[in-house]
């Protein structure tokens, strides 16, 4: 056997952390994976080497997310290496030593929001975003996209890039009306700036192979055709398995082998998926497998029952209806009677912390801009930091915008209720924290 | 007293030493088609020298090697049993290959039972054929060695010698598991008809020493318990180097070794002062196995190197067409090169230049610059893999936060140089690496002093599973019931106590532990079990009571 593409793949279960010692994010996470991948000898086949992780820096992070009160109060080490080992992947990719790379990590981060005061839905930094913003201040503005095959809509990346016309976020998930965290519904399409940009795919429960690949074949592909991305990013969440214990999905190995092959990311990261004994081990290895373009035809979990496993006709008639909506949305956008350039549009968001019980006010304001993503206020109400007040000025913004950010810096210095302010200047490469 | 033999390429060396230094020793030319008459003459000599009788004899032969790689091996019949995963039919190996339907889970639970009736047919296929050495290996053999057994029960009637899998260790890998149990099956006639002579030939001269052989790891195995697994004695050449290196030089601390030869330069890391394992297994004949060896890599530059010259610049190797020209050759090569410099004089300076000078005229450039850059390009190419080895050692995997944050590194300080070339281009390794670089006076008996001091080494996994209830040590073929209370004390006290089992003959006083972990099963928010994973091993080293005596010799 030799991998058909250099694969990458950097594991780092985590051994020592986890949230509780019962939680899904536990130890005992990718271990039954690690022994799987071991077994197999997936690292003697010529093509496919491990890595080791890098521990992402506070810099890293703070070029991305406002950490409320600061990157060291949110984050442990553990969040670091996990970013860090998608960083690794990116770099992998970026320096040509590796055609795909696949990080192995935990704990995940697709949940993780621009601001963050604590731990929600399992993440506390967005690890997809560390990495993607890691490589644009490295190697450009790239166009970027990001298909998120986790069964939990990826809230987090989706309200990072919800205003940046360079990166398209897709994610396909079970319907937040049957499922944590209740988001990611058709209308949901971006912010005016980078307006259909953001595309939601929301699937019955009960999806299963058919549905999957039917969407990967007839909404995805044909969007990641049209947006031309110079890098696919897969945030690669395995509790679509019918196994998984907290959703309600009949995803196979095999089908999540095949959804790889036709995505064909360059770098896939880990997300959720916490049937860690019975779908993991196979999923992961079909996922490697894929991605290094081998055979995986003997792979299927033990317990699959082809039958059991068929997905319902009403599930089908469902999908396909949906399809056309998705397509819609995408190619033919019914955009809303946004203001001229120059003027600021806000919206207010309640943002729970379900795994800190924290809960967050936020008014966002972004103006309205066509040359770039536009500067982006934030004002952060919790209920356990004081008021911030948060100011991007985003990679590669026009006049107007940056200055009309540094500007509103400076008013803030001089008086506002807010006690904490927080500035991310890609531009110039500066990230402040103040206690004003 | 000891005895150390080593049968290299060209010389087989014998040495008998004891605490004071070596006694006697001899060399014979090895003869490559009768591997025992070389081994029982330089035995004869040597003994006959010898004051008083060994007590232990250790042995470092290409005899499994180059039968391997000459395919002087008998046929096997290798059944498989493989859970889902990558197909088995691509880890395919030797001409009776089969796949016999029954799956074992990472956890150990039977997924698939084994398909009796393929069994059947796979052992009657084999009989047919006239097969008598079998390899049966099951996936996850290591977390549950129930089908492996069973094939093997199948084959009982049949079969002159079965190698199971889980005989191999408990380190989880399949294709290596396969690759291993098939070679250590494929050459278990040969090397027991070798063991059988040797151990006659020393009846016969009136002595029963220990017998033990040496391993690619550097240490030693009884030759007893190397007749079920002698795939364990592949590749001993290199680490009997190896510890002759560290016996005759004071390696202590991070150091690199280097043994430049004439084909090929092969690189090794001590650590602490004592060899680094790798943490798979030996690569042999493009295959990978699971018979554990010393970290290492080799370049293919050595003193018989073929230099190219263009304007470009000069290239050393990789190919080797015979010796140098000092030495009767057709084509300058990297020795040629160091004589016109005078870094060395072996053999016909004259034809050295004369080759030198051939070289320069085909590029239009000067002779000098020309050998000078040769030296320089070696060297270059061996820092470069030096420094690849010692990245690699430092970039491995690791997988918890304790680990990433506070990495355990290697800083060589020293780096040790053997071999034919190694004095000639002592000067350009030391502008290279730095002032620690050390050419340590040649010995003529390296490799058997380094088989002769050599203790042994040996490694053994421990897998528990409390919710199942049982403990394996693959490697003892034990598999016993646990009850739930079964920590990871216990298991490291088994662990190290199966070592020792392993290694009757001196106590080890350094059991390291590579894995000790316990992880807490969760299933529905409560604790089912435990899994516990236990590695520890027995790294090379040297008798302590022979040191001072060979440190005093260098």
């Amino acid at each position: 056997m030799r991998a058909g593409n250099r694969l990458g793949v950097i594991v780092f279960p985590a051994f020592d952390w986890a949230i509780s010692p019962t939680h899904p994010e536990r130890q005992e996470r990718l271990l039954y994976t690690q022994d799987q991948l071991r077994e197999e000898g997936i690292f003697d086949i010529p093509g496919i080497t491990e890595y080791k992780p890098e521990i992402a820096s506070v810099e890293d992070v703070a070029r991305v997310h406002f950490c409320i009160p600061d990157v060291a109060s949110v984050t442990t080490e553990s969040h670091l290496i996990s970013a860090g080992g998608a960083v690794r992947a990116a770099r992998l990719i970026m320096e040509g030593q590796a055609d795909k790379a696949f990080a192995l990590v935990r704990p995940p981060g697709h949940h993780a929001m621009k601001v963050v005061h604590g731990n929600r839905g399992f993440c506390n930094v967005n690890i997809e975003a560390v990495m993607i913003e890691w490589i644009r201040e490295h190697y450009g503005q790239k166009r970027i996209a990001i298909v998120d095959t986790d069964c939990h809509h990826g809230d987090g990346t989706q309200d990072i890039y919800w205003h940046d016309p360079n990166t398209l976020f897709i994610s396909l998930h079970q319907d937040g009306r049957t499922l944590y965290p209740g988001s990611g519904h058709l209308e949901e399409l971006g912010g005016p700036n980078a307006f259909a940009k953001t595309i939601n795919i929301p699937l019955p429960p009960m999806t299963g192979d058919e549905g999957f690949l039917h969407v990967i074949d007839n909404i995805v592909i044909p969007i990641l055709n049209d947006f031309r991305p110079d890098l696919v990013i897969n945030s690669a969440g395995q509790d679509n398995h019918y196994s998984d214990p907290i959703t309600n999905m009949l995803f196979t190995a095999r089908g999540y082998a095949l959804l790889n092959e036709k995505l064909s990311p360059d770098i896939a990261v880990l997300e959720g998926g916490y049937s860690i004994q019975g779908a993991l081990p196979y999923v992961n290895c079909g996922i490697v497998l894929a991605m290094a373009g081998l055979d995986y035809s003997f792979l299927r979990e033990p317990d699959h029952d082809a039958q059991r496993l068929r997905q319902d006709p009403r599930v089908t008639r469902q999908i396909r209806l949906m399809t056309d909506a998705v397509l819609e949305n995408y190619f033919r956008p019914k955009r809303k009677d946004f203001p001229d350039p120059g003027t600021f549009i806000s919206r207010r968001k309640r943002i729970f912390y379900d795994t800190d019980m924290i809960a967050d006010e936020q008014v966002e304001s972004v103006m309205r801009c066509s040359e770039c993503a536009g500067v982006l206020i934030i004002e952060s109400d919790s209920s356990i930091n004081p008021p911030a007040l948060c100011i991007e000025i985003p990679l590669g913004a026009c006049a107007r915008c940056r200055e009309a950010g540094l500007q509103r810096h400076e008013q803030q210095l001089a008086r506002g209720r807010h006690r904490i302010l927080q500035l991310i200047n890609r531009p110039d490469k500066i990230y402040e924290n103040r206690s004003v | 007293m000891r005895l150390g033999l080593d049968v290299g390429g060209t010389h087989t060396d014998a040495v008998i030493i004891d605490t004071s230094g070596i006694v006697c020793s001899v060399k014979v030319p090895t003869d490559h088609g009768n591997l025992l008459s070389s081994v029982m003459s330089a035995l004869n000599s040597v003994l006959d020298a010898a004051p008083t009788p060994v007590s232990a004899v250790h042995l470092s032969t290409t005899l499994t090697t180059n039968a391997l790689l000459e395919g002087k091996t008998e046929p096997v019949g290798v059944l498989v049993s493989s859970g889902p995963g990558i197909h088995p039919l691509h880890h395919r190996i030797g001409d009776a290959f089969f796949v016999v339907d029954g799956a074992m889970d990472h956890r150990g639970a039977e997924v698939l039972p084994l398909d009796a009736a393929q069994l059947g047919h796979a052992a009657n296929a084999c009989k047919e054929r006239g097969i008598r050495s079998f390899a049966v290996v099951g996936k996850f053999s290591p977390r549950n060695t129930m089908h492996e057994k069973l094939m093997a029960a199948a084959l009982a009637g049949q079969a002159d010698f079965v190698t199971s899998g889980h005989m191999l260790g408990g380190r989880l890998n399949f294709p290596r598991r396969i690759t291993t149990a098939y070679f250590n099956a494929a050459v278990w006639r040969t090397y027991n008809s070798f063991a059988d002579a040797v151990e006659e030939g020393l009846r016969k001269l009136g002595i029963q020493p220990d017998l033990a052989i040496l391993k690619a790891d550097g240490g030693t195995m009884p030759l007893a318990a190397s007749r079920s697994l002698p795939v364990q004695s592949i590749l001993s050449g290199p680490a009997a180097s190896i510890m002759g290196i560290t016996a005759l030089c004071d390696v202590q601390g991070d150091a690199v070794l280097l043994d430049i030869g004439g084909t090929s330069t092969d690189i090794a890391v001590v650590a602490g002062g004592t060899p680094l394992l790798a943490p798979g297994g030996i690569g042999f004949n493009g295959r990978q196995t699971l018979v554990r060896a010393m970290v290492s890599s080799s370049l293919a530059v050595g003193g018989d190197s073929v230099l190219r010259a263009s304007a470009g610049g000069v290239s050393v190797g990789p190919d080797r067409c015979g010796p140098c020209m000092a030495l009767g050759g057709s084509v300058p090569t990297l020795m040629d090169a160091c004589n016109y410099c005078g870094l060395s004089h072996v053999g016909s300076l004259e034809a050295s230049r004369s080759g030198m000078e051939a070289l320069a005229r085909l590029s239009h450039r000067d002779v000098a610059d020309v050998a000078r850059e040769a030296v320089s390009r070696a060297v270059a190419a061996i820092k470069s893999a030096v420094d690849a080895l010692v990245v690699a050692v430092n970039e491995k995997p690791v997988y918890t936060v304790r680990e990433m944050l506070h990495p355990e590194r290697i800083a060589p300080k020293k780096i040790y140089a053997v071999g034919g070339p190694a004095h000639a281009l002592s000067d350009a390794l030391s502008s290279a690496f730095g002032p620690n670089v050390v050419v340590p006076r040649q010995h003529a008996v390296a490799n058997a002093i380094g088989a002769a001091i050599a203790r042994p080494t040996c490694g053994l996994e421990l897998y528990a599973d409390t919710e199942r209830g049982v403990k394996l040590i693959p490697h003892l073929s034990l598999s016993a019931k646990v009850d739930r209370s079964y920590a990871l004390e216990h298991a490291k006290e088994d662990a190290r106590r199966g070592l020792l089992s392993l290694v009757a003959a001196e106590s080890p006083t350094d059991i390291e532990l590579v894995e000790a972990s316990s992880f807490n099963m969760i299933q529905g928010g409560r604790l089912a079990g435990k899994t516990i994973r236990v590695q520890c091993q027995i790294r090379p080293g040297i008798e302590e009571s022979y040191l001072p005596a060979f440190r005093r010799e260098s």
